[in-house]
């Protein structure tokens, strides 16, 4: 069945107020001047996004306890899994997991956030949703080092097996 | 009396190590060892228009048991390294190694300060005979890199160097 | 196929061996490594391993400036390189809102879809190669160095290419090159026959694919299989049509479809791609506008804090350039979402319980680059 972006953020919104997301706040202005890089303050968890600009067409923040509820909503909604992805936003002590959405039968691509400590990166797997979560999520663990509870199998797969580093945090240096 | 006759087109005699270190360079049987792009431009070297069977080297051998030399055509990285040493130790002598490609060379254009996966150049790894650079090298390099192995062998160089028009 | 109460699990054990597949092999195409649990001729678990020629690509994304970063899209999936240039230089596009020349989409698409061709050329003499016939990589290269001496006069290179620029393109493109493309067209058609004659319509080639690794649509869906993959499972999911970028939606051309879910479906697609990529370069040849074939670009890129997407159809699948910027000149993150990757990722599912040579079949017919997987 194919979804208009009306109904998919009404339904997204239906689910954000179980866990509320708090907005991204630095951390006290005194551990350090502005951060070197600050994503730009999103106004609203839900939001529709201009596509020929960004390339996606709905934004979704969530909680990390949430990701597996938005990845149902979108599986039942027909999408299929693009990417998942990491991002070190070291300056804010944080990082952020994109995990991308597209449609085989509708041009409607959705974006979904989740953000999480940098010192305690966890989050649930999607495995269950989306077995091609597997492959995203070990990768994303191999780069970063976050952790996804439940996944059958999160050794090093891009790296050699006995690698202990992520090196796409910007705090690594080989 | 009988004539002598002229056999000379037919009886050569030469040294054995000569003879056969002609026939080891005239059917040098590769190892299909293409890891990344370099590897399309050496099954081009195999395909019709430049055609590496002339110089007796179409015989890719799966096998490295059964191979003379290993063509590295591309990265080698720190996770497949050991693999490529078990295949180099495995051939059974006399072998060589031509490393093509920039990657193989000296890892190419994946070098950067704070590099963690790429191992820089295959002769980190095992000696190599023959260099070709190029990202990726033309299949006429690839020729020309075999036929430099071939000098290496025999000590005579079957085609001129080709000398680019003034 | 074997029933499933054959397949040894716990519960019903039987002696398996594992079999190591690469990651030296000829029919990996390249450094894939599978771990195949077998039963006798049987598969029952094949597990990919991939990772051998990991080369950083997005950790280099945050070493070098967009324009430095331009060559390795051509390294990413070296067979199809333009597309990859395509999706990068179209990030950037899009972000600073770009404009391009109409001239320069023009032949963008027209360089590309001669790109895709030669993809497909290779795929098709590798996946011969695998089923055991030889000779159509003997046809297939000879047509694929006409197309490499075209796109060499143009941009410089065979395989590696790295020809789009941020607002357009490198160089114009000349007589010789519209000539010589006409000509290629010409003589590809017959060629394209030849090859259904030869080999599409060989009962053995039937035989050795038609049935052959079945992959649901709703698979395709769960494990992110795009391109071929997809459209070989009955859906008509094509980036071109369904997120259109460059001058795409001005061209006549059909998405070749095809229900079965088999290997033999996915090879009818790449097949009629084919043909469908000759039609695209006749259309645009005939209306080639004329003009520049560079756009306004600021001397300096910096794009605005944020992130942004671009999204190609390559000739193995979707790929997605993800990148996010802090307003500096070099990009904070660039993530690739390679279509070989996803592909993959539904083989361990897809080919339980088939024999090893049908595995292979099923390997093949997913036309993977493996650097494409491990970027």
């Amino acid at each position: 069945m194919i979804p208009s972006l009306e109904q998919l953020s009404v339904q997204f919104t239906r689910l954000i107020p179980l866990g509320a997301v708090a907005p991204s706040v630095p951390d006290s202005a005194a551990a350090a001047p502005a951060p070197t890089a600050t994503p730009p303050p999103s106004p609203g968890p839900v939001q529709s996004v201009d596509y020929s600009l960004k390339g996606y067409h709905l934004d979704v923040t969530v909680s990390s306890g949430q990701v597996v509820l938005a990845a149902e909503i979108l599986d039942q909604n027909g999408f299929g899994l693009d990417a998942i992805t990491g991002v070190d936003w070291i300056a804010q002590n944080e990082m952020e997991v994109v995990y991308d959405y597209f449609h085989p039968l509708s041009p409607l691509r959705v974006v979904v956030r989740a953000r999480v400590p940098r010192g305690h990166p966890e989050l649930p797997t999607l495995s269950g949703v989306f077995p091609g979560a597997n492959w995203h999520e070990r990768e994303t663990h191999d780069f970063f080092g976050i952790r996804f509870l439940g996944h059958p199998d999160l050794t090093p797969f891009l790296l050699p097996e006995d690698a202990d580093y992520h090196p796409l945090r910007k705090d690594f240096s080989a | 009396m009988e004539a002598s006759v002229d056999t000379s087109q037919i009886v050569k005699f030469a040294k054995l190590d000569d003879l056969l270190a002609l026939s080891r360079a005239n059917s040098l049987w590769p190892l299909t060892f293409g890891l990344a792009c370099c590897a399309i431009e050496m099954m081009a070297a195999g395909g019709p228009r430049f055609d590496i069977s002339r110089f007796g080297a179409e015989v890719f051998r799966p096998s490295p048991r059964q191979a003379d030399v290993m063509i590295v055509a591309g990265t080698v990285n720190k996770k497949i390294a050991p693999a490529v040493k078990t295949l180099y130790d495995q051939m059974l002598e006399p072998k060589w190694v031509i490393a093509m490609g920039n990657c193989a060379i000296s890892g190419g254009p994946f070098v950067f300060p704070g590099q963690y996966a790429v191992v820089e150049g295959v002769d980190q790894l095992f000696p190599v005979d023959v260099y070709i650079p190029g990202c990726p090298p033309r299949p006429e390099a690839l020729i020309e890199g075999i036929l430099a192995l071939e000098q290496k062998l025999t000590g005579k160089r079957r085609w001129p160097v080709v000398k680019p028009p003034q | 196929m074997i029933a499933s109460n054959d397949i040894p699990s716990r519960t019903n054990p039987q002696e398996t061996f594992v079999l190591n597949l690469g990651p030296q092999h000829p029919a990996t195409h390249g450094v894939l490594r599978i771990k195949m649990t077998m039963n006798g001729e049987y598969v029952t678990r094949a597990e990919p391993v991939i990772g051998y020629i990991h080369r950083m690509h997005e950790k280099m994304g945050e070493n070098r400036t967009w324009a430095q970063f331009l060559p390795n899209t051509g390294r990413i999936d070296y067979l199809s390189a333009l597309h990859y240039n395509h999706a990068f230089v179209g990030v950037v596009e899009r972000a600073l809102r770009i404009e391009v020349p109409r001239r320069a989409e023009y032949i963008r698409v027209i360089t590309s879809e001669l790109n895709r061709i030669s993809s497909h050329l290779v795929w098709w003499s590798a996946f011969l190669l695998d089923l055991g016939g030889f000779t159509p990589l003997l046809y297939a290269f000879d047509d694929r160095e006409k197309i490499l001496d075209l796109l060499e006069g143009v941009t410089g290179s065979r395989l590696t290419y790295c020809y789009f620029r941020f607002g357009g393109l490198c160089n114009d493109i000349d007589d010789e090159f519209i000539k010589g493309t006409r000509a290629f067209v010409a003589q590809m058609r017959p060629r394209l026959k030849m090859y259904r004659e030869l080999v599409t319509d060989n009962i053995i080639l039937r035989k050795r694919l038609e049935g052959i690794g079945p992959i649901s649509a709703e698979m395709c869906r769960k494990y992110g299989a795009t391109g071929p993959v997809i459209r070989g499972a009955g859906v008509a999911y094509d980036v071109r049509r369904s997120e259109p970028y460059s001058v795409y939606p001005e061209f006549d051309f059909e998405i070749p479809v095809f229900p079965e879910g088999d290997s033999m479906a996915r090879y009818l697609v790449r097949m009629e791609e084919m043909a469908q990529s000759l039609r695209i370069i006749e259309q645009a040849l005939g209306k080639l506008p004329p003009g520049p074939v560079m756009g306004k670009v600021p001397r300096v890129l910096k794009l605005p804090p944020g992130d942004y997407c671009y999204a190609v159809e390559a000739a193995r699948g979707r790929f997605l350039v993800r990148t996010v910027s802090d307003h500096k000149e070099i990009p904070y993150r660039v993530k690739l979402r390679t279509p070989s990757f996803s592909n993959l990722s539904l083989y361990e599912e897809a080919s339980k319980g088939m024999m090893l040579p049908d595995a292979l079949a099923l390997l093949g017919s997913l036309d993977l680059v493996i650097p494409d997987i491990d970027r």
